[in-house]
């Protein structure tokens, strides 16, 4: 018995709009991923993509999204998001653009790889903020453990980094 | 493995769009950006500037996505050429010229594209995707110019700003692969605005829609771009083999008297 083969995308969504973060939902990020692939591809290319789409993970704080398809299709899918310029959710439209981080054939090794890039990215903010983020950031560090999904809180911009790693879990 | 490289910075009168710019691009994961100067004779901008030093644009430089080393910033010089006498400022060795790492042209015609690729002294030749391509791209002058170590350079930001640009780019893209069959193709940005950059993958996987192959395309991002950084690189050396620079003298070598008298000296 053979079982179907999937990829897994993960991407981050590049926005400058500040507005961004708390008016994208799932049904968002889905419904430009088909309109980009039917503008790209056409019928053909939407109907091979759309066998077992789905976006399996949206944080819209962090902008990481998860998407998966077939792995027979991937490449249609692949070349299609290069050309997404907006999202569009509740009639309005936020300029953005993705960039796929790591495609990955299981979810596990999609967060394994987030988990390493957060932790990057936090060295990097970590280099310029103030001595009191440093302070609350190495807080919450020595307090950390492993809780359930909505028992975290988060104050500030560089802890959030650290919630999607939670939320992953 | 060699970094990502992105050559097609375009030069921003703003120094603070052209800082976000770099910025965004390092933050992509691309190691390496050329800042791209453009001469146009035909909109008689004919003066080369100096291009802007890296450390005039920053007081600490971004650092690269993945890695801990910061971003390279080099300098690029492109010429529109419609006449063949546009080209006479490569030969001629003025003060400005020198500055820079990298030459391109961007031939208007057949016999320019000729010329560009058997002749003259450049790096790169720029393939127009934004109309559709007005001469055959003919075997000869590529398979001279593949020997010469020349590269073409195709740009993908105008096939994702308008739908009428991205039928040409591809069109005129898979005309050209059709000639040199993958090899020596450059693809990078033109990117005015940070949200019109994409991340090295993506661009990766786009070649893959200008009839690239997997390893080709992956090839047209990093190691391409490298090999063009040292043929400008060679430019400045004695047949590509050897290289002289000044070298930061110390006080006490400044003594007036050679290394041999001193020695005499001594004795």
């Amino acid at each position: 018995m053979v079982r179907f083969k999937n990829r897994y995308f993960l991407c981050e969504i590049i926005s400058e709009d500040l507005h961004f973060q708390q008016s994208i939902d799932e049904w968002a990020v889905h419904n430009t991923v088909k309109n980009v692939v039917a503008r790209m591809h056409g019928d053909f290319g939407l109907a091979c993509c759309s066998i077992a789409f789905s976006v399996k993970y949206l944080n819209a704080y962090t902008g990481i999204v998860l998407l998966r398809c077939r792995k027979d299709f991937h490449r249609l899918l692949w070349s299609s998001l290069p050309f997404i310029t907006h999202l569009e959710s509740r009639n309005e439209r936020y300029r953005c653009s993705f960039n796929t981080l790591h495609v990955g054939a299981t979810m596990r090794t999609c967060q394994k790889f987030l988990i390493h890039h957060n932790r990057n990215q936090l060295l990097v903010l970590l280099r310029n903020c103030t001595s009191e983020d440093r302070q609350a950031i190495q807080k919450s560090v020595q307090s950390c453990k492993f809780v359930g999904e909505e028992q975290y809180n988060s104050e500030d911009e560089e802890s959030k980094d650290e919630e999607s790693d939670d939320s992953m879990k | 493995m060699a970094g990502f490289v992105d050559l097609n910075i375009p030069h921003l009168p703003e120094k603070e769009s052209l800082q976000k710019l770099v910025a965004s691009a390092a933050h992509l994961g691309y190691s390496t950006v050329a800042i791209n100067y453009v001469i146009d004779y035909e909109e008689k901008k004919k003066e080369v500037v100096k291009p802007i030093s890296p450390s005039e644009l920053f007081t600490s430089l971004p650092m690269v996505q993945g890695k801990s080393k910061p971003i390279k910033i080099l300098s690029r010089l492109t010429l529109v050429v419609s006449d063949p006498s546009h080209c006479n400022i490569l030969r001629a060795r003025s003060t400005n010229i020198k500055f820079y790492d990298i030459f391109a042209v961007f031939p208007k015609n057949g016999k320019l594209f000729h010329v560009a690729c058997t002749t003259l002294d450049v790096d790169l030749v720029c393939i127009n995707v934004t109309e559709k391509l007005p001469f055959y791209i003919k075997r000869p002058s590529v398979n001279v110019a593949m020997d010469r170590g020349i590269y073409f350079e195709l740009v993908y930001v105008p096939a994702i700003k308008d739908s009428t640009m991205r039928r040409y780019t591809i069109s005129n893209a898979l005309s050209l692969m059709q000639i040199c069959r993958g090899k020596n193709i450059v693809l990078s940005s033109a990117a005015e605005k940070p949200l019109q950059l994409r991340g090295p993958y993506d661009v990766a996987n786009l070649g893959w829609l200008f009839g690239l192959s997997e390893s080709n395309a992956k090839a047209a991002v990093s190691t391409n771009g490298r090999a063009v950084l040292l043929h400008g690189e060679a430019r400045k050396t004695a047949f590509g083999v050897v290289y002289t620079m000044k070298k930061p003298r110390t006080p006490d070598e400044d003594d007036s008297t050679p290394a041999t008298k001193k020695v005499k000296m001594a004795l």
